[in-house]
């Protein structure tokens, strides 16, 4: 047992690759969700910091186009963290009953694990296998379709504001970001 | 809608980790299940009105030191000396690279988290048990069992 540096890359990108590892396998989705959602903080950040706009920053946009209002980035940041249970997984708070709803557990998991991936493309590309086994997984998966939304219209560079795009990962048949 | 109860969401997520603690997989997942798992049980301990890790260490601290640390300060503190803090959370100041002693510090936070696991259902579960046989073969078990046979009553857990 010794101390050994770390990036914060390294901590993140172990994480989602064990994340996506388990959700191929069948495994535990609330391990998955945990995994993911801890991998994306510090993804967001690193895409920040490395000049680029991240994965929460392109709901804003796309929300800003449909509706005109552009919320903050921690206020959606939330939004969407509650909506994926990533923060119901980790609090247990005082006088709650610690019941949980989750309409599609599947759904969240994967959702979970293309927002950070998302992000981890953005810093370190798809050439990794265990990123490359992700996608193949979204190509064959025959499943996929219940995620589309028929009206989605993916948004072209220096196009004209668009409506009816979805603001939620996964955005359809297009993976954010690939 | 289905619903779930944190209780079973936290087994999980602790049955996960110890899976992939024991097979060396990825020790930086095994902080965050830990870490998560933590969360929800020290909350849970408290509903039910027992002691939390948290509070045990603030106890014992006491006896040594002579005062009681905060417990929102002490569950920083703890999350940052089991690496838990630095694998969720980045800001925009921090640091580019981060030292740690991984298998350590995994071990570290699964205790805990078993601890408080233990505390409120028992240590019958495979993954329990799985957990305390490594825990006893590779910290010389005996040998803890004699040290602690020696430490006062008042800072031993309240369950005892």
């Amino acid at each position: 047992m010794t101390t050994k540096t770390y990036t914060r890359l390294q901590l993140a990108a172990d994480q989602l690759r064990a994340a996506v590892s388990l959700f191929i396998a069948g495994r535990d989705r609330f391990s998955v969700i945990t995994l993911a959602g801890a991998a994306d903080v510090i993804l967001s950040r690193l895409v920040l910091n490395s000049g680029q706009e991240n994965f929460t920053d392109d709901i804003i946009k796309r929300e800003a186009l449909r509706t005109g209002i552009e919320r903050p980035r921690q206020e959606v940041g939330k939004a969407v963290n509650d909506m994926l249970l990533i923060n119901a997984l980790k609090h247990f708070d005082k006088g709650e009953d610690g019941i949980v709803e989750i309409d599609d557990l599947e759904e969240c998991a994967l959702a979970a694990i293309l927002k950070a991936m998302a992000n981890y493309v953005v810093l370190a590309g798809k050439k990794e296998d265990w990123v490359k086994v992700l996608f193949f997984w979204i190509k064959q998966n025959p499943d996929l379709k219940k995620y589309c939304d028929p009206n989605c219209i993916e948004p072209k560079p220096e196009a004209e504001p668009q409506t009816n795009i979805p603001v939620t990962p996964p955005s359809g048949s297009n993976p954010p970001r690939t | 809608m289905p619903t779930f109860h944190k209780s079973d969401i936290a087994r999980s997520q602790l049955e996960t980790a110890v899976d992939i603690f024991l097979k060396g997989l990825s020790y930086h997942s095994v902080i965050t299940l830990a870490g998560a798992a933590s969360g929800i049980l020290d909350g849970l301990l408290l509903a039910a009105s027992k002691e939390p890790f948290i509070d045990y260490a603030r106890r014992v601290h006491a006896e040594l030191q002579g005062q009681m640390p905060g417990r929102v300060k002490t569950a920083h503190y703890i999350e940052q000396r089991f690496g838990i803090s630095a694998h969720k959370h980045l800001h925009e100041t921090d640091t580019e690279t981060v030292e740690l002693d991984l298998e350590r510090q995994a071990a570290n936070a699964l205790t805990k988290a078993i601890g408080d696991y233990i505390e409120l259902n028992g240590q019958e579960e495979p993954f329990v048990k799985a957990f305390l046989q490594w825990s006893w073969v590779t910290m010389d078990g005996q040998a803890l069992m004699k040290k602690y046979a020696e430490v006062p009553p008042k800072m031993r857990p309240k369950t005892e």
